[in-house]
């Protein structure tokens, strides 16, 4: 979790959110489509779990998902890393900062 | 005002009681971080008698609870659980439910925000007497097991068995000449069981469990943790953001309904809500360590202008701050950014993605145990 010792103009309120709205609707929907879940992207809930409660996906789902970020943001989940699992946003914060890593986040 | 089957083991064990929607609850028994400590890093037992247990036939269960709840209950596989809730015609929330498909039977618990009478009368209203539905809550009692080693102590008691249950399970086990149902459930975040057992066997089991949980340095909780523990596990409590915000929408609570079944309390209002877009989202966040002002009604502003509002708070003891759950525009419903509380000139304040902690269970896999 970063310092929140200050806060954010409007300007970077928007930049951060452009930013991360890309990556949520393209993992939503992403999601969706490979799981055949019955939702709309709308309907999924950035902190709902992945695994066990919230959406209750199993471990071959768990696979599935790792496909999906990999597929979508070409970026690898390291093995038993099962921290970024457990939500839509841990997922999406796993991606921007691996992008950020890259140099390719702006 | 309804009591706990445990009420005498509880006072003895030094429990300060409190009402709520006329049930008495244990609060807590000791400080907070030390019941909060007991759960993350070994195990803690609080009675769940206060939620409402039923006992429905599976054969005439089935359309019963499918007409009331949001999820479908016809989808549940023999030995699962499924995680719901009960809403009135609004749409808005009145309880948190398990409902259990378990040989020839379904159990129903419900954490209700309504007080006994109101509940029965809504259940009687939606046909309870015709779909065979019995109340266990006045000779039973409900106690939960949570933490890191609460497995230990459940394979204690009944058997390896019980490592090879998948979350959302249910399994009946023999004790002392009785039966005890077991739910594999658990809404903080490490190892969870609840156990469900006739209020004969509840003095017995209640000691054995008591025993086994102190030897693993466990202790007696209240409801005061584990409504910490909750929102730090980002799981939903109806007695918290769920009785302040009502609409299970806002609340990100999509996954407990099926949107495509015919009908369940307040499907029309849901089904409006959702068509019409959502308007505000609740989101995570958190004050710099030393900030108390996390309060709950407390104002979130960006610049001069109210944002959001503060819906649920508690000490995070692992991340050392207080946190919480507020709710915002959709278009500002985002981790990650940065506000201040209350005035253009107070705290900062940061949302961030739940759950915030990574729990001591999840690194474990009973299964291969």
């Amino acid at each position: 979790m970063g310092s929140a010792s200050s806060v954010l103009t409007t300007h970077e309120i928007q930049v951060k959110i452009e930013r991360r709205s890309r990556v949520i609707r393209t993992f939503k929907e992403e999601l969706i489509r490979r799981l055949n879940l019955p939702f709309t992207p709308e309907d999924l809930h950035e902190d709902v779990s992945l695994l066990g409660s919230g959406l209750g996906l199993d471990s071959l789902d768990a696979l599935e998902i790792v496909l999906c970020i990999e597929g979508c943001f070409q970026i690898k989940i390291p093995d038993q890393n099962v921290s970024v699992l457990r939500s839509i946003n841990t997922v999406v914060d796993f991606v921007l900062l691996e992008q950020d890593r890259k140099g390719g986040g702006a | 005002m309804r009591r706990s089957p445990f009420q005498a083991q509880l006072a003895a064990g030094g429990a300060a009681f409190r009402e709520r929607y006329g049930i008495e609850v244990v609060s807590h028994f000791a400080d907070r971080p030390t019941e909060y400590a007991a759960v993350r890093d070994a195990v803690g037992l609080t009675d769940f008698s206060f939620v409402r247990t039923f006992r429905l036939p599976e054969e005439k269960g089935i359309d019963f609870l499918d007409g009331l709840l949001a999820g479908n209950v016809a989808k549940i596989r023999y030995g699962r659980l499924l995680h719901t809730f009960l809403a009135d015609e609004h749409g808005h929330l009145l309880g948190d439910c398990y409902v259990a498909n378990n040989d020839q039977e379904f159990v129903f618990l419900c954490e209700s925000i309504l007080p006994d009478g109101p509940l029965d009368a809504l259940l009687q209203a939606a046909g309870a007497a015709e779909a065979g539905l019995t109340d266990l809550t006045a000779d039973h009692g409900l106690l939960s097991l949570d933490g890191f080693k609460a497995w230990e102590v459940a394979k204690t008691l009944f058997g390896a068995d019980v490592l090879g249950l998948p979350y959302l399970s249910i399994e009946t086990y023999p004790f002392a000449g009785g039966s005890v149902r077991l739910f594999r459930a658990g809404k903080t975040s490490e190892f969870g069981y609840l156990l469900l057992m006739p209020r004969a066997l509840a003095p017995a089991l209640f000691d054995a469990l008591q025993t086994e949980v102190g030897k693993r340095g466990g202790r007696l909780c209240g409801v005061d943790a584990h409504d910490d523990l909750r929102l730090e596990g980002r799981f939903f409590n109806i007695h918290s953001e769920g009785r302040r915000v009502q609409d299970p929408l806002v609340l990100g609570l999509q996954w407990m309904i099926d949107f495509d079944k015919e009908s369940f309390h307040g499907a029309e209002a849901l089904r409006q809500r959702r068509a019409a877009g959502l308007k505000r989202k609740v989101v995570g966040v958190a004050v710099e360590p030393g900030i108390e002002a996390l309060e709950i009604g407390a104002r979130i502003c960006h610049g001069d202008r109210p944002v959001g509002e503060v819906v649920a708070s508690c000490r995070s003891f692992v991340l050392d701050r207080r946190i919480g759950l507020a709710v915002f525009p959709v278009e500002l419903a985002f981790s990650g950014l940065s506000f201040r509380l209350a005035t253009p000139a107070g705290p900062a304040v940061q949302t961030l993605s739940m759950p915030p902690i990574m729990p001591k269970s999840l690194g474990v896999k009973l299964d291969e145990m």
